[in-house]
């Protein structure tokens, strides 16, 4: 207001007003009874009143609009709007008037004014209106620098500027966590289940207009937050389309490497880009928010050079009683021919039958061999199978492979009776 | 069976920093808790990658430029454009800022997310800008940032305050000078005969008309104040009674009922039992009210200039509300009872007679009465109530805590804000010019009341409304101590809370609700007070007090009780409509009822019903949870049918403000499928006013005016689309258009325009207008003077 007065006195002056979307007027409803001592007099308030909505007072929620009442916040990926309006004043024509609204954040300055050209001439009690729109790409302190410049009737060139700060906070929290799906007959196409958790971190409600993931070039995403029920697809997350503040969201995919990537090399191996998920919101009146994460990188499992895998294994075996399983090793280096040997190395429940050190022989880059063992066990119930130890012989690197599978074991009496 | 898969979730501990999640630089600190280590691996990870990733998380470009290349260039960027940045923002900026209630910065949010950002990648550069703005933001008034009712509470309690203090005072003077009062006017009493009607001195006396009925009570001795309150059966106070005095005018009673009343208390006859039955024994139990009785309200009639305090000095007591309870005197209920109102005893004839026919029932308790009384008591209050009614020999005690006790917590909020301003802006003389009506300049009755109600005054009204009560003996210091209800003393109570929520002043309201507790005591339902409101059952609370008794604490905060309420109260109303299905009457009794009158009665509560439903709808919306908000307003519709496209509609706008345009879009369809076959200017209106908010939310201001102008071309006098429309014309960037607008709107007819919310829309253009938006505003004041009681909330003109 006019407490500030600028050093110098301008004749333009110049009022920027952000405008984020107007919100709906409530009205309190306070209602009676005919029989009641105010008789209808309170009603009759209500429906006179212009902000209530006609026919029905009693909703909470009217129709009229009102304009922001303060700054508010201002958060990523968010659309900032102002409005920047200069308005002449004195009782003076004012000439070439040029108004620059200049946006500066930590890393750099933009340019947000519509046009640059210089207004030939502004009437006394007339304005310049503006208004700009800006999608804000950075966290933290944003700077409207506004200037104006024009020439008084005397011909006095005169400029002055305006600094307008705020912060742009980040709206949300995303977390992700990949879990490794391992497929025993087809290996080589392991499918991985992307687990994004997206928390509302702003301080009012949300509507998640669109939370998906776009791949990269390597994989397929099959979205897994839709329930298909009688040919229609529902959300997993029900009538609940909104995150209050503070309520986080679980997302899940599942993305499936592309053939020609998965033939390659049998695994994909080392540090891979899965791919960005791409995430818009829209709060009150539809204020639209997007944002998009960086690139989601994910370590594949390490298999090192040599991967053992499960193709067959029974699920329920008699205590005491052998029972076969099939591994497949597979040579995962991509030049190196390997020597390897077997070792098989018995825990407390898991006894393994023959004989251990075994030479496998010669193994192929890319190639795999199939190997049938024995084993049995001696404590009932869910039991790890564990203790397989291959040793490339060339490096002298030992591979240990634990808890390849469990296996659960009755007492063959049991298994008799039934 | 082999196993053909097996989802092994990755053990975070083993695998590298990349492995679990991470996306955004800023999602670090709030990792998983049991992740510590990896947070650390994670830092790592993010310093060594600072290059790669720091602008990890960015919007999207529209224009589609490569990631890269625009991370390299805001690099770039960050290098060349630092310079520039230090040196101007901190001196410049710092003036400036402030000036504009527009456009405001975020100190808070700032301050709170300080060290939380230094962590991030942007790194030190960025903290060191944040070191200097923070300076800066220190020195910026704050003041916008806080909510417009924020400030309005804030206010109101340092006016009221005071003024509590002063009543406290004039309290304790009053109080001594109503002892010498009773002691004075006792000996007075004492020799008028024991007639029920007024004393001749009394009727010459301007009485405060709601009391009237109240105030032919006879005199009886001074109340000193005990704690258990002791309600007697009619055998104990029989020694006393005159039974045998004739009374002045009165219907006949028929020999049976005279023979019955003579009979009374000593026997225990079938008759009697009956008789008790339908509530209109002759347990006697006062009404009358201890407090009251000195507070002067004639003066106040014709010395309207004279303050409430002032008026405590008069001497005779102008209405008579004796205290019997707790003293030993006890007249028969006969003898008090047959002059004032008659009717009961042809209803005990009738009733007697044996039969339903509808005069009877007419005549029994009044249909009307019956129905809107109609409550259900909590089961401990319902023993209390039913032990009143049979006990005959035994004394029964009520503890003081079970009875209700109001008082005013506050006496004078009168005050004109509208006036303090334009005394404050406008001068002396022009505040001269503003005429309001208060309490002192309306009768002081409930036509004056209503009268101050209708012309928005409502300040005044609950002054009014004070002075009434303070009558009644539950004035200003009065709560805690016993006092007896009246239909009336409750209306007026349920009229001067809910003109304090119409006011916003929550807290106000809640303190004097607060002593009511939960409406359930049993001294607030008919049945106490037999001798009273013979034959009247049920609750003398109004439905609606119960409604803003239950609607209270969700304006303080409180939401959750707000809803505990309304549960409640929807529990009550569902078993009524419940026993009027089964044939019974309202309370579960067994009365014989007309169809038509139940019919009228399931109508009624149906509606009350629904009215609950509005209410927990508005609540749930308050509480934001809007999936149950917008549930309840549709179980709202089957209550209200008539208001479906209104209800609709109004879910639309829900999902509006939530952002969820879609779901809004398809409500929005639906009222217009509704409204299809109906007539009418209004459902046209509606269905235009939903595509206008759909334009909004797609952020279309342009089509949303289109829509809004559409709308005025049917009904050019469209409160809500003019003020929309305005609304709209800002955001294309067409300030002066708008205005014009709004202004005219405002000169042509200041009664429907001169609203808050156009108010406010009015001042926040005229600030972003130019420098001279006081003057503006100033004027707006002086309409407002014109037109609006001291109701207003001058809030809206930004003026302060």
């Amino acid at each position: 207001m006019d407490v500030n007065q600028p050093k110098q006195e301008h004749l333009l002056a110049l009022k920027v007003m952000r405008l984020t979307k107007p919100t709906l007027f409530t009205n309190i409803p306070v209602t009676c009874e005919d029989k009641d001592l105010p008789g209808d007099l309170l009603n009759h308030l209500m429906k006179d009143d212009p902000s209530t909505v006609k026919g029905a007072e009693m909703l909470m929620l009217g129709e009229m609009l009102t304009l922001p009442q303060n700054f508010g916040n201002i958060f990523l990926g968010e659309t900032f709007s102002s409005y920047i309006s200069v308005h002449n004043d004195s009782p003076h024509l004012v000439k070439d008037i040029l108004v620059k609204a200049d946006l500066q954040t930590s890393s750099q300055r933009l340019n947000l004014s519509a046009s640059s050209a210089t207004v030939a001439e502004l009437k006394p009690d007339s304005c310049i209106d503006d208004v700009i729109h800006h999608e804000v790409k950075e966290i933290g302190t944003h700077i409207l620098v506004c200037a104006v410049s024009y020439t008084t009737q005397t011909g006095e060139k005169m400029y002055f500027r305006k600094f307008f700060k705020f912060q742009v906070l980040k709206p949300l929290d995303v977390k992700t966590k990949f879990y490794n799906a391992e497929s025993d007959l087809s290996s080589v196409t392991d499918e991985v289940f992307l687990e994004a958790q997206i928390q509302n971190i702003t301080t009012s409600p949300m509507f998640m207009e669109k939370v998906s993931l776009e791949p990269s070039l390597m994989y397929n995403v099959s979205e897994l937050n839709t329930i298909n029920k009688y040919g229609e697809s529902f959300s997993t997350f029900g009538t609940r389309t909104y995150l209050q503040p503070l309520d986080t969201r679980q997302y899940l995919y599942c993305l499936k490497p592309k053939p020609e990537f998965a033939e390659k090399a049998g695994v994909i191996k080392g540090v891979t880009v899965i791919g960005k998920l791409d995430i818009v919101w829209k709060t009150n009146l539809g204020e639209r928010g997007r944002l998009q994460t960086s690139q989601l990188q994910r370590m594949a499992p390490g298999y090192g050079d040599v991967r053992l895998s499960l193709e067959t294994i029974p699920d329920t075996v008699n205590l005491e009683e052998p029972f076969e399983i099939t591994c497949k090793i597979t040579n995962c280096s991509s030049e190196r021919t390997m020597d390897l040997i077997l070792e098989m190395c018995n825990t407390n429940a898991i006894h393994w039958c023959g004989v251990s050190g075994r030479q496998l022989g010669k193994l192929h880059p890319s190639s795999s061999l199939h190997l049938t063992l024995t084993l049995l066990s001696s404590i009932q119930g869910l039991q790890s199978v564990s203790g397989l130890r291959l040793t490339d012989t060339f490096l002298k690197r030992t591979y240990e492979y634990d808890d390849i599978a469990q296996v659960c074991v009755v007492s063959s009496k049991v298994k008799a009776e039934s | 069976m082999e196993t053909t898969k097996v989802i092994t979730e990755q053990n975070e501990r083993k695998t590298s920093a990349e492995d679990t999640g991470e996306i955004m630089n800023v999602t670090r600190e709030c990792a998983f808790q049991d992740e510590d280590k990896v947070e650390k691996e994670e830092f790592i990870f993010h310093e060594e990658t600072i290059d790669l990733d720091g602008d990890a998380l960015e919007s999207e470009e529209n224009v589609t430029i490569s990631d890269n290349s625009n991370n390299f260039l805001d690099k770039l960027n960050e290098q060349m454009m630092e310079s520039v940045l230090i040196s101007d923002s901190p001196n410049n900026s710092e003036d400036d800022v402030g000036e504009l209630g527009c456009l405001q910065d975020i100190v808070e949010e700032m301050d709170a997310r300080e060290d939380y950002r230094c962590e991030q990648v942007t790194g030190e550069k960025d903290s060191n800008i944040l070191n200097n703005n923070k300076a800066d933001m220190e020195n910026t008034p704050e003041d916008d940032l806080h909510s417009p009712s924020e400030k309005l509470s804030l206010k109101e309690e340092e006016i009221s305050e005071p003024t509590i203090d002063e009543q406290n005072v004039e309290n304790e003077t009053a109080i001594n000078t109503q002892a010498e009062d009773v002691s004075k006017s006792k000996p007075e009493q004492a020799s008028v005969p024991y007639v029920s009607k007024p004393s001749p001195k009394d009727e010459s006396i301007p009485v405060c008309t709601i009391f009237s009925q109240v105030s032919s009570q006879s005199p009886l001795l001074i109340h000193d104040g005990f704690e258990p309150q002791m309600v007697k059966s009619p055998s104990f106070g029989s020694g006393i009674e005159t039974p045998g005095k004739p009374p002045p005018q009165i219907v006949q009673p028929s020999p049976s009922l005279s023979k019955f009343f003579a009979d009374n208390g000593s026997t225990h006859s079938p008759a009697s039992d009956f008789f008790d039955s339908f509530t209109t024994s002759s347990n006697f139990i006062s009404v009358s009210n201890p407090n009251a009785g000195t507070a002067g309200l004639e003066k106040n009639v014709t010395v309207p200039n004279k303050a409430v305090g002032g008026s405590q000095d008069c001497t005779s007591p102008k209405f008579f509300v004796g205290n019997s309870e707790s003293c030993g005197v006890r007249r028969s209920a006969a003898a008090l009872e047959i002059p004032q109102s008659p009717k009961p005893f042809s209803q005990m004839q009738t009733v007697f007679a044996g039969n339903d026919d509808p005069f009877a029932t007419a005549l029994n308790m009044s249909d009307l009465d019956r129905r809107h009384d109609a409550w259900l008591p909590s089961e401990e209050t319902q023993a209390i109530l039913i032990s009143l009614s049979t006990q005959q020999y035994s004394t029964i005690f009520i503890d003081k805590d079970k009875l209700t006790m109001p008082g005013l917590k506050f006496d004078n909020i009168q005050g004109d804000a509208v006036r303090d301003l334009m005394l404050r802006f406008l001068g002396e003389q022009a505040a001269q010019k503003r005429q309001v009506l208060t309490a002192n300049s309306v009768e002081q009755s409930l036509e004056g009341l209503k009268q101050l109600i209708s012309s928005k005054n409502w300040r005044a009204a609950v002054d009014l409304s004070g002075r009434l009560l303070t009558a009644h003996g539950q004035g200003c210091g009065k709560s805690g101590q016993p006092t007896s209800h009246t239909t009336d003393s409750l209306q007026l109570w349920f009229v001067r809370l809910a003109l304090l929520v119409k006011l916003g002043l929550f807290q106000n309201a809640e303190m004097e609700f607060e002593l009511f507790r939960n409406l359930d005591q049993p001294d607030l339902y008919y049945e106490y007070y037999l001798h009273v409101y013979p034959g009247r059952k049920g609750s003398m609370v109004p439905f609606s007090m119960r409604v803003l008794h239950a609607e209270l604490p969700q304006y303080v905060g409180n939401p959750q009780e707000s809803l505990d309420r309304l549960h409640n109260m929807k529990t009550v109303c569902t078993k009524i409509l419940d026993h009027l299905e089964k044939g019974l009457a309202e309370d579960g009794s067994m009365i014989n009822i007309t169809q038509s009158n139940r019919q009228a009665s399931v109508q009624l509560w149906r509606s009350r019903l629904g009215r609950v439903m509005y209410s927990m709808a508005n609540c749930l919306l308050m509480m934001k949870d809007f999936v149950l908000a917008v549930d309840a307003y549709r179980t709202v519709i089957n209550y209200c049918p008539d208001q479906e496209p209104q209800l609709l509609s109004g879910i639309g706008r829900i999902f509006l403000q939530i952002g969820d345009i879609k779901t809004a879009e398809k409500y929005f369809q639906k009222v217009e499928k509704v409204t299809q076959n109906l007539d009418g200017h209004q459902h046209k209106i509606t269905v235009l006013m939903n595509r206008a908010f759909l334009s909004l939310g797609q952020n279309n201001f342009s089509e949303a005016h289109k829509s809004y102008t559409e709308i005025l071309t049917m009904d050019p006098t469209n409160a809500v689309a003019n003020n929309n429309a305005a609304v709209c014309l800002l955001y294309l960037g067409k300030l002066k258009d708008s205005l014009r607008q709004l202004e005219g709107l405002v000169q042509q007819d200041p009664k429907h325009y001169l609203h808050e919310s156009v108010l406010f829309n009015l001042t926040t253009m005229y600030e972003l207008e130019s420098s001279r938006s006081m003057q503006k505003k100033q004027a707006l004041l002086e309409a407002v003077a014109v037109k609006e009681g001291d109701s207003f909330n001058t809030q809206c003109l930004k003026l302060v």
